[in-house]
């Protein structure tokens, strides 16, 4: 099975996986990388807070760069303008 | 080849020469199991206990969409199952983290011990109440605590338990897991446990690398943790 880095880069820096893991495809570890920035931003989200600057980057055991997916990608923010 | 099995049991219950006979004598099969492998299946029928030598097994329960919860781990010394004495099927699955060797342990040989040493039967049964008191502790980290507790829990957890068997010191152990491994036990996903590691790491507390644990401040896991080892019931036992 192919090895792939989920990176993570946000507001309080770079998290490197340093470990990676095996996953059947590209779209498996995106899926994988999708649910954990969404749980990471979900107990933020539990303090009060909603920071969408940040993106996932996927490597394989080389280091290539495979596909970048951006927070505000995996987000679907609904909000009113605020203005009747 | 069961001593730390006597470490674990010594270390809270006083076990005389005869009852250790006793015991050794109930050991059967020694097996050699390749790791990611589920040894026992949930709701299978089983008459034979599975005694932990080396190597780290797991109980766990999984869903149709394959996420997989980890309800406990089980370190050199444990019984993986002595519940399965009396339980007979169980409802979760056990399966082997690492390469393992294990003992087993017939039930019959079991109630053997049972009848002939009320003392053994207590201590077997106290055994299987210290495993539901540590799946109450996993309860209150799955259900309450903050990810970074979380993490920081199941390592003060793990240098209590491996450190009665010889396999941990207060300055790290080796834990022979990756990172899904202990997503799986924490009820986190792997990359959020990666940013846990780190910030674990950045303030000095623990770095968890190559698969070992090494811990700076132990007095500061416990702390981030707010780990209180009481449900590990360490204090020696009356008879």
């Amino acid at each position: 099975m192919p090895h792939f880095h989920i990176h993570v880069h946000n507001h309080s820096g770079e998290t490197t996986d340093e470990e990676g893991a095996d996953y059947p495809s590209l779209d498996d570890a995106a899926r994988s990388a999708v649910e954990g920035v969404r749980a990471i931003l979900g107990e933020e989200l539990g303090r009060g807070a909603l920071d969408l600057r940040g993106r996932i980057e996927i490597t394989d055991a080389d280091g290539q760069t495979l596909r970048v997916i951006r927070f505000d990608e995996v987000v679907n923010l609904q909000q009113d303008s605020g203005r009747e | 080849m069961i001593e730390r099995h006597f470490l674990r049991l010594r270390a809270r219950h006083d076990i005389d020469s005869e009852q250790e006979a006793a015991i050794r004598s109930a050991i059967g099969e020694v097996r050699e199991y390749q790791a990611g492998r589920t040894v026992i299946h949930a709701e299978e029928y089983i008459d034979q206990s599975t005694l932990l030598l080396d190597g780290l097994m797991c109980r766990y329960k999984d869903l149709k969409n394959g996420q997989r919860q980890i309800a406990e781990l089980h370190v050199p010394g444990d019984f993986a199952d002595v519940h399965s004495y009396v339980l007979k099927r169980l409802d979760h699955n056990i399966m082997t983290l690492t390469d393992c060797r294990v003992a087993m342990v017939p039930h019959d040989r079991l109630r053997a011990i049972t009848v002939a040493s009320p003392h053994l039967a207590r201590v077997y049964w106290f055994s299987t109440a210290v495993d539901a008191a540590i799946h109450r502790e996993w309860v209150l980290s799955l259900g309450r605590r903050t990810a970074i507790s979380r993490v920081a829990a199941l390592f003060c957890e793990l240098q209590m338990r491996l450190g009665i068997v010889g396999l941990a010191e207060d300055t790290g152990f080796d834990f022979d897991l990756n990172q899904t491994e202990l997503a799986e036990c924490v009820g986190l996903t792997p990359v959020h446990v990666n940013r846990i590691l780190k910030q674990l790491r950045e303030q000095r507390i623990v770095t968890f690398r190559n698969r070992r644990v090494e811990i700076h401040a132990l007095d500061k896991l416990r702390s981030v943790a707010e780990f209180d080892p009481f449900y590990l019931y360490l204090d020696r036992q009356p008879r």
